[in-house]
């Protein structure tokens, strides 16, 4: 089922490429490529630039299909993203993540969580560039500007029953401004976002918790550095500050530890070979996940991210 | 206000030395002409070069080249090359109209102007200049989308 909804996204997106206004109207890697979450930006964090190739007038189309898997876990995403003059961009997506280990946590209490149990979400996000060129006014340190906002809704099947116990609610909404600037005299790319959430674990663990003051959003931020080292080609880094909003949770349970939630980071390159198509490859670290039944691991592991734009 | 503007492209050579003063709104500006730059580009002889291949390029460009119809290539490619000998450090100096008034009586937008600077990206690829030091000088161009696109 999953195969032929996969084929029909290429289908339409090589339809709508017919109909896309230009194919090529931004620079090459200027449009970012695809956060987990849809938004264009690096591969965990999104940034203030518009993505597709669509520049000022145009509309542009992008789609993508991700897959990271680290020690204990997996997550298979892709989704769809529409750029409108260089000014709004709406995205879809859709994460899978493979939450096997979750069965452990019938040894806590009778959650009755199902072996190969998955946790499905889905992101719509908008974003709107407020103010700025990130790639073209490099005569001043003025960045690009932009907010936007994600829009989550967790299924998380038989693991529902552990997001109730935990009083996690099943979507949420961050909000976030981004400042994106291309230092284009050093071929540097900065990036910082501030996040406005209360997403556990980016909402693969609901939103919010039923511990006294944690239930509420925060402010998190969120850096990106990359460098251009040919047309072609950037590498570059993330660090994404979490809530953690589950270790209180789980300290008052007496699982000490247990639910910890680290920040996410990753060191990657990304290599456009044409102006329509462009690979990610990240060694991601996304901390502990549940480490109370992954013996207290790091999630370490490889993030590999493909993206067709118009 | 043509004659306004006649009037002041005297003044305006001389500001174009300094883009980033001219046109930072605001803000602090970013320093014109690095250091080696002038010598990265093959100093006027490869900035001669540099600019024969753009214009060759460019009038033949399927998305810009109908831009450059009216325009006389060698002339193009004189002015040119004394406008990037200038702003890269070199010891010339650019007479002719500024960028707004050059440009004022064109549909140019930004696409046509990313488009350019792909052009002008494939011509220094060709010119063997180092990807950084292609940079750097699209650092000193860029700001000028402000005055060259008309179309927003």
């Amino acid at each position: 089922m999953k195969k032929i909804s996969s084929m029909a996204w290429v289908a339409g997106l090589a339809l709508a490429a017919g109909t896309a206004h230009a194919d090529t109207g931004k620079l090459l890697l200027t449009g970012g490529v695809n956060t987990i979450a849809g938004s264009a930006g690096g591969g965990l964090t999104p940034w203030a630039v518009i993505g597709t190739n669509a520049t000022e007038g145009e509309v542009g189309f992008s789609g993508y299909a991700t897959r990271a898997a680290t020690q204990d876990y997996s997550l298979n995403g892709y989704g769809v993203a529409v750029g409108l003059h260089d000014r709004v961009e709406l995205s879809l997506a859709r994460q899978d993540f493979d939450a096997s280990p979750a069965i452990a946590l019938n040894g806590i209490a009778p959650f009755g969580v199902t072996p190969g149990q998955h946790i499905k979400m889905d992101v719509v996000g908008i974003k709107v560039k407020v103010l700025g060129d990130a790639v073209l006014d490099a005569d001043t340190w003025v960045p690009q500007v932009a907010v936007g906002i994600e829009h989550k809704r967790t299924r998380p099947g038989s693991i529902g029953s552990v997001l109730d116990f935990l009083g996690t609610k099943r979507s949420g909404t961050d909000v976030y401004v981004s400042a994106t600037k291309l230092l284009l005299d050093k071929s540097l790319l900065l990036n910082g976002t501030l996040r406005y959430t209360n997403a556990n674990q980016n909402g693969l663990l609901g939103f919010g918790s039923a511990a006294p003051g944690k239930n509420g959003r925060s402010l998190q931020p969120e850096f990106s550095v990359a460098y251009l080292i040919n047309k072609n080609l950037a590498v570059g880094a993330e660090y994404r500050f979490k809530p953690n909003n589950l270790q209180a949770l789980g300290a008052a349970a007496g699982l000490g530890t247990a639910l910890r939630e680290d920040d996410w980071k990753d060191i990657f390159i990304a290599w456009a070979p044409s102006k329509n198509l462009s690979f990610t490859l990240a060694y991601v670290d996304l901390g502990r996940i549940v480490p109370g039944i992954t013996n207290d691991r790091r999630q370490t592991g490889y993030y590999l991210s493909a993206q067709l734009a118009f | 206000m043509k004659h306004t503007l006649i009037a002041l492209i005297v003044a305006t050579c001389g500001l174009l030395a300094v883009p980033a003063m001219a046109q930072a709104p605001a803000a602090a500006a970013m320093p014109a002409a690095p250091a080696g730059l002038y010598q990265a580009l093959g100093e006027k002889p490869g900035i001669t070069r540099l600019m024969d291949d753009f214009v060759n390029r460019v009038v033949k460009d399927p998305r810009i080249g109908s831009h450059f119809k009216d325009t006389k290539p060698a002339a193009l490619k004189e002015s040119l090359t004394d406008q990037v000998c200038q702003l890269s450090g070199g010891p010339c100096k650019y007479e002719g109209a500024d960028m707004k008034s050059a440009h004022a009586d064109m549909d140019i937008n930004k696409g046509h102007f990313n488009a350019l600077v792909e052009v002008l990206q494939v011509s220094m690829d060709a010119q063997g200049i180092p990807f950084a030091q292609q940079n750097r000088l699209l650092a000193l161009l860029a700001p000028m989308h402000r005055d060259v696109i008309t179309v927003r």
